[in-house]
This record gives structure tokens, sequence and C-alpha cells, in this order.
């Protein structure tokens, strides 16, 4: 009798570790013992999907839903209405380089001269929520706004939904100073015709407005002749970029390295962005006269 | 099939041979019977959340001398949000448990349950292995429908009166789990801390057998 007291003694104090002193004094009166277990085990499953820890699926797009490029695009547009000159960064690929991610927005934030940050795509590796949410986590240390075009591993899985929750539509543009930056999903092989990739439909729609601006950027994740572009359709889509009022380059990011390409032999410009495991960017200026870029290691 | 064969001519003999056969062949088909009984399930197990979906249930085998090892075969599902339809998930669970503290007859610890899952979905969106559509089957180095999962958990167990029961015992556990794209992530990165790839999952065991 002794020994079994001893033994339920030695018990509680374990079990107090694992459900707390309330549940065991019920639990040990047999039948309110039951219903309070279950009770306990209700009331976890209800609040627990709150909690962090809980994941029902790596896959899962239970997401907050944040639309981080909408916010920043008005941060953009409203902070630099007026400047004839806008600096910016182009990044991409930060994958799964998280290190070398935060080591670039901590470069970045060093520096007094740049207005915005544009990350190339590819977010995360693997498309999985929980690697856009450490991006998102570094990203937003940021001290300028930034937007984010998607590449072909933010469409991986559940991806595509997770990068729309995150950050918005996956073909949008915005104005900053007298510049429109047209940014488009070219990721066509991971869909089917079923989603039109690059939107034409989109491209056109833009074109319907010449006139609130007076230079063009197009920004892409993956550019003509790669083989994640529809190079079935990458002459039209070239012509139709050609056609947004005093196109100045294409950016993109996508093949890990710094590449300057004259993709079609007519001088516009594509600039393709290293990725973070390279640790390096690009930085441009736009002025009335002209450009510059620049390649930055950190 | 062989073992029918076996069975078919034992039976011919019994015609032929009377009394001797009848018991061999008896032998023979209890031996046969008691090795499906092995497969009978022996428990139920309902797992909540851990990365295999929203609610899993299934069965399982324990084995080993003090029942050390348990393999369990979990159906689970991920509900619909918003585009993305409801998910069924199929998990494949091998258990350890090294030790088992009786505090009295009523209540068991167990102070450790390790074990490995591995854990698929079922839809068009996830593949095994890279489609053909690209360039290379390693153009994507990794499958976004099987991911293997390694825990760390405890459980507590109730056994049932064994005047009034109709179930051996109870168990709860709850589980701390990673999987393999999470771990790759966090051991080549600094800033992916062991809380972020952490997953947390609750159950209960239901022992009939």
């Amino acid at each position: 009798m002794q020994k079994t007291l001893k033994n339920d003694i030695v018990f509680v104090v374990f079990f107090i570790r694992l459900r707390g002193f309330m549940v065991m004094r019920y639990f040990m009166k047999e039948k309110i013992g039951k219903i309070a277990l279950w009770g306990v085990l209700g009331a976890v499953s209800l609040l627990l999907p709150a909690c962090d820890l809980i994941e029902y699926h790596p896959y899962d797009v239970r997401v907050k839903s944040q639309k981080i490029n909408r916010r920043n695009i008005e941060r953009i547009e409203s902070a630099f209405r007026d400047s004839d000159t806008i600096r910016f960064v182009l990044m991409g690929d930060s994958q799964r380089w998280y290190d070398e991610t935060e080591a670039c927005v901590s470069h970045i934030n060093k520096r007094n001269d740049v207005d915005f940050v544009i990350h190339g795509g590819d977010i995360s590796d693997f498309g999985m929520p929980k690697e856009f949410e450490w991006v998102r986590d570094i990203m937003s240390n940021l001290k300028v706004p930034y937007v984010a075009v998607i590449g072909n591993h933010d469409i991986i899985g559940n991806g595509a939904e997770v990068f729309e929750k995150m950050y918005g539509e996956e073909n949008y543009s915005f104005i900053a100073g007298k510049t429109k930056f047209l940014c488009m999903n070219t990721n066509a092989l991971e869909f089917d015709y079923s989603h039109p990739v690059p939107n034409f439909e989109f491209i056109y729609s833009e074109l319907n407005d010449t006139v609130s601006y007076d230079k063009t950027v197009a920004v892409m994740h993956t550019r003509p002749e790669d083989e994640q572009f529809n190079n079935n359709v990458k002459l039209p889509f070239h012509e139709l970029m050609k056609r947004f009022p005093n196109l100045q380059f294409c950016l993109h990011a996508h093949n890990h390295s710094t590449q300057i390409t004259d993709v079609f032999d007519d001088g516009v410009i594509y600039y393709g962005c290293a990725c973070m495991k390279k640790r390096s960017y690009l930085y441009f200026v736009l002025t009335p006269e002209g450009y510059s870029y620049e390649e930055v290691d950190f | 099939m062989k073992r029918l064969i076996f069975s078919a001519l034992l039976l011919f003999f019994l015609c032929v041979s009377g009394g001797y056969a009848q018991t061999k062949h008896d032998r023979n088909v209890e031996r046969y019977k008691s090795s499906w009984d092995r497969l009978i399930p022996r428990y139920a197990k309902l797992q909540f959340a851990g990365s295999m979906g929203f609610l899993s249930a299934g069965v399982g085998w324990d084995y080993g001398r003090s029942k050390h090892w348990e393999t369990d075969v979990l159906l689970g599902f991920v509900p619909a949000f918003k585009h993305d339809d409801t998910k069924v998930t199929l998990t494949l669970k091998q258990n350890y448990m090294p030790w088992k503290i009786h505090f009295s007859q009523k209540f068991m610890f167990e102070p450790l349950a390790c074990g490995i899952y591995i854990n698929t979905i079922f839809s068009d969106n996830f593949w095994a292995r890279t489609p053909i559509k690209y360039p290379s089957n390693k153009y994507y180095s990794f499958s976004t429908r099987i991911r293997t999962h390694v825990f760390l958990g405890e459980r507590i167990t109730l056994n049932f009166d064994p005047e009034k029961r109709k179930s051996d015992s109870l168990s709860f556990f709850y589980e701390l789990s990673t999987n393999d794209l999470y771990f790759i992530s966090a051991v080549s990165n600094r800033y992916i801390k062991l809380k972020d790839i952490l997953s947390l999952s609750f159950g209960l065991k239901l022992q009939f057998l």
C-alpha cells in the first residue's frame, strides 16, 4: 500500500511536467478524470493552431496574408513621386542561403544611397511556407521598402499561393519617380497552359497607359532563352517590352551569377544578379540623363 | 501460393490416409492461421498535427521483448484552405520506447518515445520524382511529396481495470518532430534555430490486443 502511494507521488511529479497538477487531480478521480482529460485535449487542439509549433503539413498554406508588395509599393510611390533620380538594388535567389541574405540586408542597411530593393525571385528553396516566413523576417529588417517577384522555386508545391498571400499578385507594376517597373511572372515551365506565363493580357493592359511615366524597367525572375521561359513567345514578349515608353533595360535573377546579356542583339540589355550564396547584388541609378549600374560584393 | 498447393495436397492425403494426416493438416492450418493472426492490429492511434495532416488515424503493431518497438500506418488529412482543397496523407511510422516506468498498476510512463516517419501527400501538385517536363531529373533535387520526419516525445499510459475493461490501455503522447528539408535548412544556416524547425503534435493510443 505504502509503495503504491510512493509510486503515485513520483508519478504526480512527472505528470506535473506534462499536464499540470489540476488535470492530474481530476485524472485520479476516475470518471471526472476521463472527462477532464478529454476536455483538456479538446481545448489544446482548439487553441494550438494559433501556436507556431503546430503545423499540419510543410506545404500547408495557412500563412498570414500580408500583401507586402502592395504595402511597399505605396511607400515607394509616395516617397519618390517627385524624384528624377531613382537608386535601387536588385538582389535575388535567397533560396536556402539565409545567413547570406541576412548579410545582404545588413549591407544594404549600412548604405544611405538606396531608395528601394527588388528581390528577383526564388525567395524560397523548396516552396514551403516556413521558408517564405524566414526570408520575410530577414527582409523585413530592411530600412528601405522592397518588392519581390515570383521565382520558379516559389511555385513548387503550394508556393504560388503562399507568394500570393505574402506578397500579392504575380504580375504587377509600380511607378517610382518617372519610371515604371513592370514586374512579371515568367516561370512558364512550372505551369500548364491553363495558366498564362508570361501573361500577355496583363502586359497589354499595362500598355494602355503610356503617359503617366517617362521610362520603363522590366523585372522578371527568368529571362528569355532560359529553360524556364516560354521561348516560343520570347520574341513577341521582347517586342512588347520595347513598346513601353523608353525601355531602359530588363532585370532578372535565376542564373545564380551576374549576367549582362544583349539577348536579342538589339541593344536592350538583360541584367541578371547573382544568388545570395555568391554574396553579390546589383546597384542601379536611374538619372534623367541615363543610368549606371554597379556589381556590389558584400 | 505454395502454401495453398501444400494445403490442397494435404487435403488429398487426408481423404486417402485418414486420422494421421488430419492432425498434421490441423497443425498446418493452425500455423497458417496464427501467422495471419500476427497481422491483426494491436492498437489504434489518433494524432493531431505533426506535419502529417491536421488529424491522422491508424493502426499499428507492437513487438520485440517488452514491446519496445511499434510500427504504425496512419491515414490523415489536411483541411481545405482557400484554393487548396482537402488533401489526404499517408504515414508510415516507426516508434522506439527504450524505457517503461511503471508507477503503479494503473499508470505507466515512457520518458522517451522516438522514431522516424515517412509521410506522403496525395495531390497532383506534388511529386516524388522530378517530373519529366524539366530539362534534367536533378533540376529539383528533392521530392515535394515524400517527407521523412524524426521525432522525440514522451508518453503516459493509463491501464484499464482488467475486470471492467473493453480495451487494455489508453496512452497520451506528445512529440516534437522535424523533417528532412527543415533539417538541411537549419544545418547550413546559423540563422535557422532549432525552435524554427520543430513541429509539435499530440496523440492518443488505444491498445486493444
